[in-house]
């Protein structure tokens, strides 16, 4: 080597990653996970455009007077999906239905996130008796048979009290019921975090308790209130699809449950029930692959 | 041995090509940063790499058989009873599910044909002999009862259920108080001398390797960097890197300031190429950089994987001045 | 057991606020709809002035509504749960409809758990095989499917398009008889509904299980049993499944506690006379007494259940009885 040395290669730096930034490279990898994006991107689009796109209005007997009725799927391409007795068509159906059903499934969860990570945050950050107190009323209202109340609500209020605020009730009502989930979740990860050393360090410097609540500890429970939140739409809008399909929901706005409902009352026009069915099954299937895929993305659990 | 793992990201070259010999009887080191491959070649030796990691190829010869080549069943009866192994965080290793007795007496029968309160008696005495306190009532604990430093006493007991020729141990103390780490280390100690076992000892820390073994492997991002007795490794080390390591642990006769090593542990998915510590390591070359330095032998009992080692021994660059 | 007792008595103490909250909110819900004579009215036309005094008397229409609430718990407690608005003692009939749901539920769960936990096993343990990507993809699709939409799928292709079973109530009320005898008759009723709920339940369980012995899987402790030497089968089932099932046991109790709840749409899509069925009708038939009554008792059966499983939780994982 005769005395003369290489240069010291300076050490390479690894651009330092923020864990957002991460989580997203985990989850464009993953396959299903895009799949999820996708089509809750396509049914978000059905949301929104579907009625401007469908071809008739919504709850419109249009066969009925046009005479193509109890038509089959894919013969009369103006009808593409059927028709049924009644004239409405299926196609045109679907799509103004769209808006409702994801209207109660996201308002839902919103209104189970306000209040749940609210009363979680709470809970999991004081010590002692209101702490407590916020616990217990979690665990009751997570104990309550939810469903049996939500149908007698809807039954009573839907129908009969408050007509014509159909599915905004079915929301909020649903909404009230679904938040204790989402609050244990929050309460966990707060315990969990309050005990860390960064934030006895923000005590000790004298940061107030809000500062700390809303710069160190909310910012790290993001990751499992997205999660939870995706999947709780997905068990929203399939409850409502039930209240509907029984009849508990506004008889005067189209949904995807009063679809299958009318569905099931002509068995042999298998259409009618199946293809609202599918629309269900895709969209609650999208909401499900993608929670999924972000948990993966935020925790991975592969060993080194 | 060459051991991979097939992940997502690419395939981690964890073990790629790392070989060594032990004596029965001998506490071998088994040294390195984290990322090194020290686990991992453990968990090949007991051939218990799990998905999605592979053991690509090599032998893995014990008393002149390669367990390697053993099927299911065979292998499985070499661990625990050959070969046993502690793990590093006694508070994931034993089954949360299950009593202190319970466990114990699981591996002493699988590898005995004792009874039930046979086992149990044995189970008793594996407890005294890791010097646990109150063993009877330990037996019923659950390992959640008890502290960091009695798990790993159980844990170690555990091990020696089979009464295993070699105990391989996985950074035993990292995970424990610095007071209770002595105390695990001398009870190792003991337990080497009382059973005469092989003692693989794997961990990060310099200094407890120096009182805990005779020989010395020093790994480097999953190949071989060195082998030498310990004596011979502290006084006069033959790779940068080992030299490098040692800069960095306080020694009594070294004046100088302690140094950290430069840089970065490399990227097991593409790795250096050539001599891995090359990016690092101030006396790279050319040569270092395309090809891989073979493991030569360096003196009695010593082994090194280094283009340079001989010009930077006869120049005596790796020292402590 | 000192720890267990307590942890039974903090549990109990908790129920009865429970038991409170939801009395009140049925109650107050099932009240806004109006009084029970106006009800009754709109079913009979006319009422004759006594029958109107003596119905206002019986439903206490004269006090306040706070009074009426507290006799009508009283009532409940002394296991008087009113009488329909259509006629008939509501006990009376409480017991058999609450039997007809438990017996397909319990088919269900039987079913699911024996079928579901085994894939579930499987699955985890041969992850990202061919067999584990097809049981993960169609267990997505089951969950995300209504077990109502199944059920009609079923009734459509089984019942009406080949006839092979029927699609509709429990039993036939008449002769013929399914597949020969009356008892036939019953089993071939269960079929579809059972199946329709099977394979949702399948489907969770399944996710459910794979997840949590993946997890356990990766722990420390499972590779330390097998440096030990222990058997394959000992790994899995003594070590990896009991600490994969502790959570499952939750679930599996949650899923019985709302056994009672959970039917309604399966049980009117299939005319399974249940809880769920029974509790359907009443409330579009706005017959509230049976509403109430139904009501409470999925409460008190959802609460002892909930017990029953933290019980079998604290057993199983000696961690919680002591804390």
């Amino acid at each position: 080597m005769s005395g003369q040395q290489a240069p010291v290669k300076p050490p390479t730096r690894r651009r330092s990653a923020s864990q957002w930034a991460v989580a997203w490279r985990r989850f464009r990898r993953n396959k299903a996970a895009l799949a999820g994006l996708v089509i809750v991107g396509f049914f978000a689009f059905l949301g929104v455009f579907g009625s401007t796109i469908a071809p008739y209005p919504a709850r419109d007997p249009v066969c009925f007077y046009t005479g193509c009725t109890s038509l089959g799927p894919f013969v009369n391409w103006s009808h593409p999906l059927g028709t049924e007795p009644a004239g409405y068509d299926i196609y045109s159906e679907i799509l103004q239905s769209a808006k409702n059903d994801l209207y109660v499934g996201l308002g839902a969860t919103l209104i189970s996130l306000g209040i749940g990570v609210s009363v979680g945050a709470l809970a999991g950050y004081r010590k002692g008796t209101s702490a407590a107190l916020l616990l217990g009323i979690s665990q009751i209202f997570f104990v309550l048979p939810a469903l049996v109340i939500i149908l007698l609500f809807a039954r009573i209020f839907v129908t009969l009290v408050a007509v014509g605020l159909g599915l905004t009730l079915i929301m909020l009502i649903l909404g009230l019921f679904g938040w204790p989930g989402i609050a244990f979740v929050v309460r966990g990860e707060v315990i969990r975090l309050r005990e860390l050393e960064f934030v006895q360090a923000e005590r000790a410097i004298g940061a107030s308790n809000t500062r700390i609540l809303y710069r160190h500890i909310v910012p790290n429970i993001l990751s499992p209130i997205i999660v939870f939140a995706t999947l709780t739409i997905a068990a929203n809008i399939l409850t409502e699809v039930a209240i509907s399909f029984l009849g508990f929901g506004d008889p005067n706005t189209a949904t995807w449950g009063l679809l299958i409902q009318e569905g099931f009352q002509y068995p042999n026009y298998w259409w009618i029930a199946v293809f609202p069915g599918l629309a269900v099954v895709f969209s609650v299937l999208g909401f499900n692959i993608l929670g999924d895929g972000l948990s993966d993305a935020f925790n991975p659990r592969l060993r080194e | 041995m060459v051991t991979y793992f097939f992940t997502e990201a690419g395939v981690v070259k964890a073990v790629d090509g790392v070989s060594f010999s032990i004596d029965e009887g001998e506490s071998v080191g088994l040294v390195g940063e984290s990322g090194s491959g020290k686990t991992v070649t453990a968990l090949t030796i007991l051939g218990i790499v799990q998905k999605p990691g592979r053991i690509v190829s090599g032998q893995i010869l014990y008393r002149g058989q390669n367990i390697l080549q053993l099927n299911q069943e065979e292998s499985r009866k070499i661990r625990g009873r050959k070969i046993g192994m502690v793990f590093q965080d006694p508070n994931s290793s034993l089954d949360p599910l299950y009593s202190v007795g319970d466990q114990l007496m699981e591996v002493v029968r699988v590898h005995s044909k004792l009874t039930k309160e046979e086992a149990r008696k044995k189970a008793l005495s594996l407890l005294e002999l890791v010097k646990i306190s109150e063993p009877e009532a330990r037996l019923r604990a659950y390992p959640f009862e008890l502290s960091g430093g009695m798990k790993q006493r159980v844990a170690i007991a555990r091990a020696l259920a089979g009464e295993p020729e070699v105990l391989i141990a996985d950074e035993p103390t990292t995970n424990l108080d610095v007071t209770i780490q002595a105390q695990v280390l001398e009870l190792l100690r003991g337990l080497q001398k009382e059973l005469g076992m092989t003692l693989i000892l794997i961990t990060h820390d310099m200094g407890i390797i120096a009182e805990m073994t005779t020989r010395i492997v020093v790994l480097y991002a999953g190949r071989v960097a060195e082998v030498a007795s310990t004596k011979d490794l502290y006084k006069v080390p033959r790779h940068p890197y080992t030299y490098a390591l040692l800069k960095a642990v306080p020694r009594i006769d070294a004046r100088k300031q302690l140094v950290p090593i430069a840089g970065n542990i490399p990227n097991l998915i593409t790795p250096p190429t050539g001599c891995r510590y090359h990016p690092r390591c101030p006396y790279a070359t050319q040569e270092c950089t395309d090809v891989i330095p073979p493991l030569e032998a360096a003196g009695e009992g010593r082994l090194v994987s280094c283009h340079h080692w001989k010009e930077l021994a006869t120049k005596k660059e790796l020292t402590f001045a | 057991m000192a720890g267990l007792l307590s942890y039974v008595i903090r549990r109990l103490l908790f129920v009865i606020p429970v038991f409170i909250a939801v009395s009140i909110l049925t109650f107050i819900i099932a009240n806004a709809a109006g009084s029970p004579i106006d009800i009754i009215r709109h079913a009979i036309q006319r009422i004759t002035p006594s029958q109107l005094a003596a119905l206002q008397s019986f439903y206490h229409l004269n006090q306040p509504i706070t009074v009426r609430y507290f006799i009508w718990l009283n009532d409940f407690l002394h296991g008087n749960l009113g009488q329909s608005l259509y006629g008939g003692s509501v006990s009376a009939q409480m017991l058999p409809w609450v039997s007809t749901t438990l017996e397909l539920q319990l088919v269900s769960l039987a079913l699911s758990l024996g079928i579901g936990i085994p894939i579930g096993l499987y699955s985890a343990k041969h992850q990202y095989s061919k067999t584990d990507v097809a049981v993960t993809t169609a267990s997505i699709f089951g969950y995300s499917t209504p077990v109502f939409l199944i059920g009609i799928f079923l009734i459509i292709v089984f019942s009406i398009d080949l006839h092979w079973l029927p699609g509709n109530g429990a039993v036939s009320p008449y002769a013929p008889y399914w597949w020969g005898s009356v008892f036939a008759d019953q089993v071939a009723h269960i079929i579809l509904p059972a199946t329709a709920l099977t394979l949702v339940s399948i489907a969770v369980y399944v996710r459910l299980i794979r997840a949590n012995v993946l997890e356990v899987l990766r722990q420390d402790y499972i590779l330390a049993a097998r440096a030990s030497g222990l058997r394959e089968w000992s790994i899995t089932y003594k070590h990896a499944l009991k600490n994969a099932i502790t959570p499952v046991v939750t679930v599996v109790g949650l899923t019985v506690a709302s056994f009672l709840a959970g039917a309604p749409a399966t049980e009117t899509t299939f005319g399974w006379p249940g809880l769920g069925f029974r509790f359907v009708t009443a409330a579009l038939n706005l017959d509230l007494p049976v509403v109430q009554g139904i009501t409470m008792v999925i409460t008190i059966v959802a609460l002892v259940f909930i017990l029953v499983t933290d019980l079998a939780y604290a057993f199983l994982d000696p961690r919680v009885r002591l804390s």
